[in-house]
């Protein structure tokens, strides 16, 4: 990724090459300095012109000041270029007691805006000045809709503060260098999450979605067309302009800014959904197991002074019937599903009382994306069940093992959170203790970071293909798939819907995580109730809605979300913070830093054993949340909460509580209902097609040899529409057996042909696999014991180890077994393995990418950017060429020749089985002449790992000199 | 924040009271200080919660995490501004309040050991009073003048607003000296007296203008103001209304309370004024924190001995179910009077006052009492047992409260302020409301 742009007048005409194209100003990265803006400002250069316009505008004459200061703004741009200006410095250096600031962003996007639409803003660029720039959001949004570069001028001026003062103990070129650094890494993030990879591509690409702007001033002044819920326009703007103006112009002046409570609780700062009475309420209530005292907190949330969320202005239409009518709370309380907190982020003891108490209520908790200790499947506590039924796969596939995914009733898909939508999951090194490496396949201490995208989706049909794979490995279990709110996810869930996904979760921003970086807290993530209108509406035009159930979430809490929530579509409802909050959690908002002192989201032991949460608060808390769902139904006249999902008609607007503000909310199109005669509700189940898959032969054809762990040797013929073909059979084993699975060899299988994708998938020990032939991607994915061996065709004429056998992205999140590929495999070969072998004989891009475990011996050529991010395994590469170093990401490993013994024993090993399995003939010549072929070897070891190792040796050696001492 | 591990190794340290046997000869403040090390050391404790806890239980709103930090960080004169920002009398509140803070921090509810808030509090300001940190500012006069009835904390702070807002502002108190219950009603073993002096004396340098020894008759409001702030507290004490109570010997609390301040200050009595309780059997009605006043001002006054009842049951001793973190906990409160000795009883009630036959009290007969829950959920009621006790005593001192004044429904340019508009309450909830009645008076000053 790169910050590097080039900044100037683009040339006029890029057919014919001239000197002019390369008049353009290097930026390392688009923050400068006030010097640098100066150098720039002064280029006494042939064909350099900058020109200052200041972004003023005059307070006294209100909205209509600030409207015409951006008119002339923009005419004063336009006549800029005209000059030949190619550096416009837009800046508010001039902001007195009669001058005001416009908005810096709405400045620059007016510009850019205008200078678009008369075709000439490709010969200037747009460098902004300004007092307001201070997070990396501001900087992004500036970037985002035109500046080339900024200039956060206050912020430096504040950071000379702090070092005069001393309170920064450093010199002011470390501490502004530093600042830039974090502003650096920050929009990297940002665009990371975008997935674009340049700020060239991410100036002025507008990616932003605008909740509470009128459409008239985005269309006016941020080219875009629509506004999801319409807003505020320009006059409200120019109101706070000048209201910020005067305050700070306002006799007498305070030593001190005040703390507005942006991060953390303040009385006279913002309102914060959770109020620390609606906390305390909340958990007296459900501890006591008081519903009057619920009822308490509910009114509490419902009747905030000011609406926080959408919701809040919803009413309901009333038609009441008696109580005793409505279904009872049992059925309802099944509707309501444990949030997806792993563990790892939680401690163990929080994370099964959460399992404890849904499984009471015959609901169901989420595992979250790290796994869950084998121990509990089956494990019961006063005789309920301490498995969580749902289990998430997510993009790292912490301890994704077959074993874990067919104890589950629903598989779920994570393919993004709410609050932090683009980012994988974090667990820093210091709460990866021994027992959470081992339930996630990885190694104590060191940190885990889920890769942002999952790597074997990169399309809705890729998608589609996990969804086969995991209804294979676990035909019971009802897949569901975690989409973000955005706008656009209507078109996504309706593909995710044809992918024969059975639930689709809306996350809603709202809902946090305490680790979620800062800047995603506040500026990621749109609110649930647009999400899931526009989803509904999508799937309901499609006739897709009957098929999928809608499930949300984003800090619910009571009975009126719930309905305000199923009104507009959802089925069912997920609860991460609350459920937390009932366990004990007061919003310390230190789930990041292992502290938490309530011993939930910790792993000390210490601060563990404070852990005061029961199974029996949430049992209580979800049945008053029921109870109060069941009266709200019994007042609105519906007797099952079926009919009332997706009944968008029955809300009404409160606008009594609108303000200045939120008076121009417009709720039309989120309350709009598709004119269809389609389901609005779950009706009916999506048509798997699982029932005529190879497998089906393989576990009959196997049936004796599974119930009486005899060895049988299969063959058969295969062909590409053979997908997922093992997992089946893997899950039938492993639901058997559990992870011990089979003895070694007791089911071996040989297939000829051309292999679908995901061959071997899920694959339990016990089973080997033999493909003569090729394969398409994903083959071993998720690989759990299994043996698999892929060579060409006896007779085939051509070079084994010269050509591609087998397809990308094999071995991904594999924990154990082997994998031999005779030829060379596709991309991202042993992505996220943590524990299986593999032998393949030359690789494209990006092996063994984010590899925490395992080993892999590449017997040929790598792609580029092998390693990257892998931090724990080994692997051997046979350097052929001589060039590997080029080829490989050096960032988090080393690379060295083999020296240890056990190392070359354990390499040669490893070729002496991929000869006797596959036939290799470059094993074979290499074996015949080992040694001289052993010093071609490079082993790559992860830095991190290398310490553990290391420690490991030291505690060995500590051992024996322990024992030595004890002799005399 | 400094480690967030403090709180598991830093224990909550109080920096404790003077020995019981050297404190009672004397009237000088029991409570010791630690040092600046230490003192840092125990605001690193504050764990900067995202929902702190301590802030929403202050009426003041004190932002104690972001004071405990500067603490942490020895800046402080930072911990002083965002002290200062919202609360005018740190140094009182940091000696006399309850700190509901403290009953709210998240420690205390999770390792029962909350910072010292309050301690932490009272050493900012003495470091900011020493270091000069507090200086008096001159503020521009926008040529509005307000008149404050009363000079107790809420007349102070309300004064204290309003002087910054750049109101001349006069402080009327019928007593010699300004400071209200602060200065005539604790005791100087809680709150030594030139702490009020000081801060008088700060708000004198500052231009507040203070007219004490006038009584202000409500009725007839001095002239010459644009606004008037009543903040005369609640004078009348509960009085117990039984046969005997004309005996010699029965005062309330205050009487005794204020006097021995004011002897403390240099004022003489008479032989006849004088209200001690040297060599005397003294019972005091009431429970509260003006009863536990009395106690240790007995004790100092070199009484025989000392007994405290209350009509009210017994509290549970740590934890009460009733009222749980984070609300204010209905506990059973020891004193450091308390330490100092004496006999607590709950559950009685008095029946009537015992004549020696000189006119003198020489007993209270009390009768043990029971508190049924009240069927509609209300206050339980109270239940007379019949049993019935005599408690021997030559002296009887009444802190039973004080009664919420009566004031018309003030209007206009007057405003009400404090326990005058509340009823009796907490020192702190006193400067809130100061704070808030300065708020009030400046929006409907603003625009005259």
């Amino acid at each position: 990724m790169s910050l590097t742009e080039y900044i100037g007048a683009v040339g006029m005409n890029i057919l014919t090459p001239d000197s002019s194209h390369c008049k353009m100003v290097r930026l390392p990265q688009p923050v400068i300095t006030n010097t640098e803006l100066d150098t720039l400002c002064n280029i006494r250069y042939k064909g350099f012109y900058t020109e200052k316009l200041p972004m003023l505008f005059d307070p006294s004459k209100g909205e209509q000041g600030l409207s015409d200061a951006l008119e002339e703004l923009c005419r004063e741009a336009e006549r800029s270029v005209d000059k030949g200006i190619n550096y416009i410095i837009l800046t508010d250096r001039g902001l007195d007691k009669d001058h005001a600031a416009i908005p810096s962003l709405l400045a620059v996007s007016a510009i850019h805006h205008y200078l678009v639409s008369i075709k000439k803003r490709v010969q200037t660029a747009l460098i902004v000045e300004s007092g307001e720039i201070r997070e990396v959001m501001h900087t992004a949004l500036l970037l985002g809709y035109g500046a080339s570069a900024v200039n956060p001028y206050m912020a430096f001026a504040v950071i000379k503060e702090q070092v005069d003062k001393g309170t920064l103990q450093m010199d002011e070129v470390t501490a502004r260098h530093n600042y830039i650094k974090a502003v650096d890494k920050g929009l990297l993030k940002i665009l990371s999450k975008m997935g674009i990879s340049t700020i060239r591509s991410y100036r002025g690409a507008k990616i932003f979605e605008s909740v509470g702007l009128s459409g008239e001033l985005l269309a006016k002044y941020f080219g875009t067309v629509s506004s999801s819920v319409e807003g505020i326009t320009l006059k409200t703007i120019a109101r706070d302009a000048i209201r910020l103006h005067s305050q700070a112009f306002a006799q007498p002046q305070t030593d001190l800014l005040p703390m507005v409570g942006q991060y953390a609780f303040r009385k006279d700062g913002i309102l914060h959904a959770w109020t620390p009475e609606a906390i305390a309420t909340l958990q007296i209530a459900t501890r006591e197991g008081s519903y009057a005292k619920f009822k308490d907190f509910t009114s509490i949330v419902d009747s905030r002074k000011e609406p926080l969320f959408l919701r809040d202005f919803f009413t309901f239409k009333q038609n009441p019937i008696p109580i005793e009518e409505v279904e009872p709370e049992e059925e309802i309380v099944k509707r309501f599903v444990g949030g997806a907190m792993s563990f790892g982020a939680l401690s163990d003891e929080a994370h099964e009382t959460i399992a404890l108490a849904l499984n009471k209520l015959g609901s169901r908790s989420n595992t979250g994306e790290g796994g869950e200790d084998n121990a509990r499947f089956h494990g019961t506590k006063d005789g309920v069940s301490l498995n969580s039924k749902v289990k998430q796969v997510a993009s790292g596939r912490f301890g994704v093992t077959t074993e874990y995914l067919v104890n589950a009733s629903e598989i779920q898909i994570k393919v993004a959170q709410g609050a932090k939508p683009g980012e994988g999951g974090q667990l820093p090194g210091y709460k990866v203790n021994e027992i959470i490496a081992r339930t996630r396949h990885s190694i104590p201490g060191i940190s885990l970071i889920s890769p942002p995208p999952h790597h074997d989706i990169y399309s809705i049909e890729d998608l589609a293909q996990l969804i086969f794979d995991l209804k294979n490995v676990n035909p019971q279990a009802k897949i569901s798939v975690k989409l973000v709110a955005e706008s656009g996810v209507g078109t996504i869930a309706a593909g995710v819907a044809k992918a024969k996904a059975d639930l689709i979760i809306i996350s809603g921003a709202e809902g946090g995580t305490g680790a979620s970086p800062i800047s995603s807290i506040r500026y990621a993530g749109v609110s649930p109730e647009i999400g899931l209108a526009e989803t509904q509406q999508t799937l309901i035009m499609n006739n897709l809605r009957g098929a999928v159930e809608l499930q949300t979430d984003g800090q619910l809490k009571t009975g009126k979300d719930i309905i305000s929530m199923a009104l507009l579509g959802a089925g069912e409802f997920a609860f991460g913070t609350a459920q937390l909050i009932v366990l004990g959690c007061v919003l310390m908002r230190k789930c990041h830093s292992n502290n938490c002192p309530m011993g939930i989201a910790t792993q000390d032991p210490e601060l563990r054993a404070r852990f005061r949460g029961k199974a029996d608060y949430l049992v209580n808390f979800y049945t008053f949340l029921a109870r109060e769902v069941r009266e709200y139904l019994a007042q609105m006249g519906f007797r099952r909460f079926q009919d009332i999902i997706g009944r968008s008609d029955l809300i009404s607007i409160d606008t009594s509580k609108m303000d200045e503000k939120t008076s121009g909310l417009d709720f039309s199109k989120l309350l709009h209902r598709v004119d269809s005669p389609a389901a609005i509700s779950k009706c009916r189940d999506q048509k798997h097609n699982i029932f005529t898959v190879l497998d089906r032969e393989l576990i009959e054809a196997t049936r004796y040899a599974v119930e009486n762990k005899q060895p049988v040797s299969l063959s058969y013929e295969i062909v590409n529409t053979n997908r997922t073909t093992g997992a089946m059979l893997s899950g039938h084993i492993t639901s058997k057996y559990g992870s011990e699975g089979l003895p070694d060899g007791t089911v071996n299988v040989t297939f000829k042909g051309s292999a679908g994708q995901s061959f071997g998938a899920f694959l339990a020990k016990g089973v080997e696999f033999r493909l003569e032939g090729e394969a398409n991607d994903y083959i071993g994915k998720s690989l759990s014991g299994g043996i698999i061996s892929v060579f060409p065709p006896a007779r085939s004429p051509f070079e084994a180890s010269e050509n591609t056998i087998a397809g990308n992205t094999i071995l991904y999140g594999a924990t154990s077994g082997k994998i031999f590929i005779c030829g060379k495999a596709g991309e991202r070969f042993a992505v996220r393995n943590s524990g299986a072998i593999a032998v393949v004989e030359g690789t494209s891009d990006h092996c063994c990418e984010y590899m925490t475990g395992g080993r892999v011996v590449v017997l040929g050529e790598t792609g580029r950017n092998f390693a990257a991010g892998m931090s724990g395994g080994l692997a051997y590469v046979w350097d052929k060429n001589r060039n590997f170093d080029y080829y490989c990401n050096m960032d988090m490993i080393e690379l060295s020749l083999i020296e240890e013994k056990a190392r070359k024993e354990e390499l040669k090993a490893l070729v002496e089985e991929h000869y006797r399995r596959t036939g290799s003939k470059l094993a074979a010549r290499m074996l015949a002449d080992w040694n001289h072929y052993l010093e071609e070897f490079i082993q790559v070891t992860p830095i991190e790992y290398k310490k553990v190792l290391q420690e490991e040796a030291i505690r060995k050696i500590q051992q024996k000199i322990d024992n030595v001492q004890r002799d005399y | 924040m400094g480690d967030p591990k403090a709180f598991l190794t830093v224990p909550r340290q109080e920096a404790g009271h003077r020995p019981v046997y050297e404190r009672v000869c004397d009237f000088s403040e029991v409570e010791q200080v630690l040092n600046e090390g230490e003192r840092r050391l125990q605001a690193s404790r504050c764990m900067d919660c995202g929902v702190p806890f301590c802030h929403w239980a202050c009426p003041l709103g004190n932002k104690a995490p972001e004071w405990q930090d500067a603490i942490y960080h020895g800046d402080w004169e930072l911990a002083f501004k965002l002290l200062s920002g919202t609360n005018d009398f740190p140094e009182f509140t940091g000696r006399i309040c309850p700190a509901l803070c403290e009953k709210s921090c998240v420690l205390n509810h999770c390792i029962d050991a909350p910072v010292t808030i309050r301690e932490d509090e009272c050493s900012v300001m003495e470091k900011a009073f020493a270091e000069g940190y507090i200086k008096p500012k001159q503020y521009e006069r926008n040529g509005k003048k307000v008149a404050v009835i009363g000079a107790g904390p809420a007349g102070l702070s309300a004064a204290t607003r309003l002087n910054c807002l750049g109101y001349e502002v006069s402080v009327y108190d019928k007593m010699q000296k300004a400071g209200g219950l602060v200065r005539y009603g604790i005791p100087n073993f809680k709150l030594d007296k030139y702490i009020i002096n000081r801060r008088v004396d700060f708000m004198t340098q500052e231009g507040i203008n203070f007219i004490c020894g006038t009584k202000i008759d409500l009725e007839k409001l001095p002239e010459g103001y644009d606004a008037y702030v009543v903040a005369t507290g609640t004078p009348q004490a509960r009085d117990l209304d039984i046969p005997g109570r004309d005996l010699k010997g029965i005062h309330f609390a205050l009487e005794m309370l204020s006097q021995q301040n004011r002897i403390l200050e240099g004022e003489k009595f008479s032989q006849k004024e004088t209200v001690s309780a040297k060599g005397k059997k003294v019972l005091v009605i009431g429970g509260g924190d003006t009863g536990s006043d009395c106690i240790g001002t007995c004790h100092r006054q070199e009484s025989l001995d000392v007994t405290q009842i209350e009509i009210m049951p017994q509290p549970p001793k740590d934890f009460n179910p009733a009222t749980p973190w984070p609300y204010w906990p209905q506990v059973l409160r020891t004193s450091t009077s308390h330490e100092e000795g004496c006999t607590r009883r709950w559950s009685l009630t008095s029946n009537k006052f015992l004549d020696d036959g000189k006119g003198n009290v020489r007993g209270v007969e009390v009768e043990r009492v029971e508190w049924v829950p009240s069927p509609d959920g209300g206050r339980p009621q109270m239940v007379k047992t019949g049993e019935k006790e005599v408690i021997e005593c030559d002296m009887v001192l009444l802190a039973m409260g004080f009664l919420k004044p009566q004031h018309p429904e003030a209007g206009g340019n007057v405003f009400l302020c404090g326990d005058a508009k509340t009823g009796a309450s907490l020192v702190v909830r006193a400067i809130a409301s100061g704070r808030q009645t300065a708020a009030e008076v400046d929006s409907y000053l603003k625009d005259k």
